[in-house]
């Protein structure tokens, strides 16, 4: 786990994210961007964590229903400490992010769930879409960078995975990784990286691609990663899980499989390699939160996503999972450069990106790599 | 009002509850305005139900042989230890797919543990584990149990005197085997195949890991950002199951004239002389492959996190008393989802085999073509249909609308194996029992349920065990801190916590094989 952190965490120093809000964000709030007043993407407000907030007045009935995309490792310690801090009951089902918000789609009115989170932008965006999203409070929206909230303020991000490239260093020369996600459609990388084309965080980061280099340039690199024969797998696990077997030299991923397969087994050969700081290949992939607009408990509901920006609950992700908090002045990991959004993401309106995953998943199809 | 008259309105009630996903995929894709002829036209869809049918096909004929033959050598040869070999025989069928599929990857794979261990030997690299072949052994692994448990009960019930009726008549052995054993088991092998096949066409969790493209591997892929792909799909798997069913219910009705006689004596044992410990031991290694290869990864996980505790990450921990409430909770209801599931369909299988009509076929039909369905299509359909109900917010996500869920899941493992128990009951027993004035309920609790007991004992088996792994229905539609070994193992596995994901199904398995020891096996050797 040393040697790999560390070099994960040295290299991601020199980093500036660029962010994964894309999908949701896509044709909804183009669709319904009467407020314009919701959070320009340009504003550069001195964002902060969220004060907590004295503990709003119980309402009767239920606890707060929550369904929650990420797993319960990661939100179960953040439930209790909301219960304690606020002392609202919460009740939260898991499942993943596309289940759950089909879910909530069928469950319509009725819906037992007050607040939604997502692993990844789509999933949300999927409901952002199907207008079930209630517009969060400014306040809220304001606690982080406003690239990572939707530009129509559905949701908020909570944490962010950096993708980097996963590699086994028994099977690669760290000189011979490239800066840039484009290069690895060059010839020295033939047969030697996996991809997961089915995957949510791939499918993001693709449309990011999408986003800041069209959708010619990014069939072209798919295309390019086709005639590579970049193997293909279901997920980011089965990829670093390969990886470390030797299977396969490396692999696009988000960075944190590795420190969790690491943890089972701390000698097992993988390293993480960050990609340039500028470089879309270094994404940030952004866990989303929402207050469902059949909820029955709004107060509750807003209550749990405040306190999921609170110093105390940004400080959680950054200490225990690893992750880069994004409410803004908290640190991120130790070791880990603050997280800046670059210059040039100012000019970047993700809410205008056309066709959103749809569309994604049209050109990787195209490209000839099986999804 | 008489027994038949209520045994065939509740199957047309049965047959309208089992039409209930197919009528929700029917009115998605009518809400979705889905373009159902210009989505089936395409290769994107040719390709994928080329492959179910033929994983399908090739899982099912290879669960024949295997559950066959490991029905017979536990229950007609002189195995040593064959008590012990079939109560093991059916636990690989508690293995969730995903679960089982990646502990496949983990030791068979290249540089997985088989490899680790064999390189001295000078076993080198091993190919990836994926595709066709991949997906077909580790799919004929954990399902010929579906065969097995039926042709088991069969072959032990049997009455013996056929088969020695053939021996003095001068018959070999093989012989009698081919001209009698067989024609009387295979209504039993045929309706095992039939749940395996519809099973393989519904498995998500073997497929998506092992990278084979089927149709339901389809319907997941897009279930969110193309819709109307994924719903018209799921329309013509269903259709597709709806053929099969058919397809086996002809060709049923074609060998019909089997004889149904059952007997508590017990079936002759055929001596194998020197081949008693070889024949043991191809029973043993095929235990070691479907049983033993699996467990020895979760194991290996398992023992892992606990001899390295202190390298957690995050707030985890080897949790041990959740595991054990987990474990308590899935096996009530686990239990309590077999005992309705056979209550439920036992009339319908009873309308089935002595009151053949159309309108019962039909049910029929539908009930097992419902088994062919994904989990999460099978969810949302309940949750659509309940939501229509007024005040059902009263019952929803709560235990028993889950057992709901679970009988329309897994009703058509019931329905399959409850047939083959009515099969098992001399109409002439029946009809002697009436003539000696005994009344409706009388004959059915003295003479027909003693003889029916095997059967149904097996059925629930198979409802127990599918049960005790479900994860998309159970996932969605469980009381909310209701805990469920298969969901923690999911939770476990999702999170990378391998440890903990290998301890949980250490713990499934135990406490599925313990139960159907305790509630099938054990009852139907001495029955």
């Amino acid at each position: 786990m040393d040697t790999s952190s560390s070099t994960l965490l040295r290299r991601a120093g020199r980093g500036i994210w660029l962010v994964a809000a894309v999908t949701a964000l896509s044709l909804v709030a183009a669709a319904c961007g009467s407020d314009d007043d919701g959070a320009p993407v340009s504003s550069r407000a001195p964002a902060s964590p969220v004060e907590p907030a004295p503990p709003p007045p119980p309402e009767p009935g239920d606890p707060l229903t929550i369904y929650s995309g990420r797993s319960e490792d990661l939100i179960s310690p953040l439930v209790e400490m909301f219960e304690e801090t606020t002392e609202i009951e919460a009740d939260v089902r898991y499942g993943s992010s596309a289940d759950l918000a089909l879910l909530i789609e069928a469950e319509g009115d009725a819906t037992p769930a007050d607040v939604f989170i997502s692993q990844s932008p789509g999933a949300m965006g999927y409901l952002a879409t199907q207008g079930r999203l209630r517009v969060l409070p400014s306040g809220v929206l304001d606690a982080v960078d406003s690239a990572y909230a939707a530009g129509d303020g559905t949701w908020v991000g909570f944490s962010g995975r950096q993708r980097v490239l996963v590699y086994n260093p028994n099977l690669v020369d760290p000189a011979d990784l490239p800066d840039s996600v484009l290069d690895l459609t060059d010839l020295a990388y033939d047969g030697r990286v996996a991809v997961a084309p089915a995957n949510s965080s791939f499918q993001d980061f693709i449309t990011a691609m999408r986003f800041e280099s069209g959708d010619d340039a990014t069939l072209s690199w798919l295309e390019g990663m086709a005639a590579n024969n970049a193997p293909n797998y279901p997920k980011n696990s089965a990829i670093v899980d390969a990886v470390l077997r030797g299977e396969v030299d490396m692999g696009l991923v988000n960075h944190y499989y590795l420190l969790r397969f690491l943890a089972e087994d701390p000698d097992a050969p993988g390293v993480n390699h960050s990609f340039a700081f500028d470089d879309i290949g270094a994404l940030l992939i952004v866990t989303t939160g929402a207050i469902l607009d059949a909820s029955d408990q709004p107060t509750a509901a807003q209550a749990f996503i405040e306190f999921m920006l609170t110093r105390q609950a940004q400080e959680f992700y950054a200490s225990e999972t690893r992750e880069y908090p994004l409410a803004a002045g908290v640190q991120p990991p130790e070791g880990l450069a603050p997280l800046n959004v670059a210059d040039v993401m100012d000019t970047i309106d993700f809410d205008v990106l056309g066709g959103g995953l749809a569309r994604t998943q049209e050109l990787i199809d195209q490209s000839g790599i099986v999804r | 009002m008489d027994a038949g008259r209520l045994c065939r309105i509740w199957g047309l009630v049965l047959g309208l509850f089992f039409a209930a996903p197919l009528g929700y995929l029917a009115y998605e894709n009518v809400r979705l305005r889905s373009d159902v002829a210009g989505i089936l036209a395409v290769a994107r869809t040719w390709g994928p139900l080329r492959n179910s049918l033929l994983l399908a096909g090739a899982v099912s004929a290879a669960a024949m042989v295997a559950g066959t033959a490991m029905a017979w050598a536990t229950v007609r040869l002189n195995l040593p230890g064959r008590r012990f070999w079939a109560a093991l025989a059916p636990l690989p069928l508690v293995f969730p797919t995903f679960v089982g599929a990646t502990a496949f990857i983990a030791l068979l794979a290249r540089g997985g543990l088989a490899e680790q261990i064999l390189s001295p030997l000078g076993v080198g690299a091993l190919p990836r584990l994926q595709g066709f072949w991949a997906a077909w052994l580790v799919l004929t692994l954990f399902t010929y149990p579906y065969v097995y448990l039926p042709v088991r009960a069969r072959l032990r019930h049997l009455d013996p005197v056929y088969e020695e009726a053939a021996r003095v008549l001068g018959r070999r052995r093989r012989s009698v085997f081919a001209t009698v054993t067989l024609p009387a088991t295979l209504p039993a092998i045929s309706a095992g195949g039939l749940l395996v096949c519809l099973y393989v066409l519904s498995d998500f969790g073997a497929v998506e890991l092992l990278r084979y493209e089927t149709l339901t591997r389809s319907i997941y892929a897009n279930r969110l950002f193309d819709r109307p792909t994924s719903v018209a799909h799921g329309l013509l798997l269903g259709v597709v199951a709806l053929g099969v069913v058919g397809v086996e219910r002809m060709l049923a009705r074609r060998r019909s004239g089997g004889f149904s006689a059952t007997s508590d004596r017990p079936p002759p044992l055929t001596d194998l002389g020197r081949w008693r410990w070889p024949v043991c031991a191809a029973v043993v290694a095929f235990l070691l492959l479907a049983l033993a290869a699996p467990l020895a990864t979760l194991g290996y996980w398992a023992g892992r996190g606990i001899a390295n505790p202190h390298r957690r990450v995050g707030a985890f921990a080897l949790d041990g008393a959740g595991i054990a409430a987990s474990a308590a909770s899935t096996v009530v209801v686990s239990s309590v989802a077999a005992v309705v599931a056979v209550l439920v369909m036992l009339p319908l299988a009873w309308l089935l085999v002595r009151r053949p009509s159309r309108s019962a076929s039909a049910s029929n039909l539908l009930v097992t073509a419902g088994f062919a369905l994904p989990g999460i299509v099978v969810a949302l359909a309940l949750v659509f249909w309940t939501l229509q109900v007024p005040f059902a917010a009263a019952v929803y996500q709560t235990l028993p609308l889950l057992i709901v869920g679970y009988l329309l899941l897994f009703g058509a493992q019931a329905a399959n194996a409850a047939r083959a128990a009515v099969g098992a009951v001399p109409r002439r027993l029946s009809e002697g029992a009436q003539t000696l004035g005994a009344r409706r309920w009388r004959r059915l609790r003295t003479v027909e349920l003693p003889l029916m007991t095997p059967g149904l004992l097996a059925a629930g088996g198979l409802v127990l065990l599918s049960v005790m792994k479900e994860l998309p229905l159970t996932l969605l539609m469980r009381p909310t801190n209701l805990p469920m070994l298969s969901t923690d193992i999911w939770n476990s596995t999702e999170s990378l916590f391998l440890a903990q994901a290998g301890l949980e199904s250490l713990v499934l398995v135990a406490a599925s094989g313990l139960l159907t020891w305790l509630l099938v096996l054990r009852r139907s050797e001495f029955a």
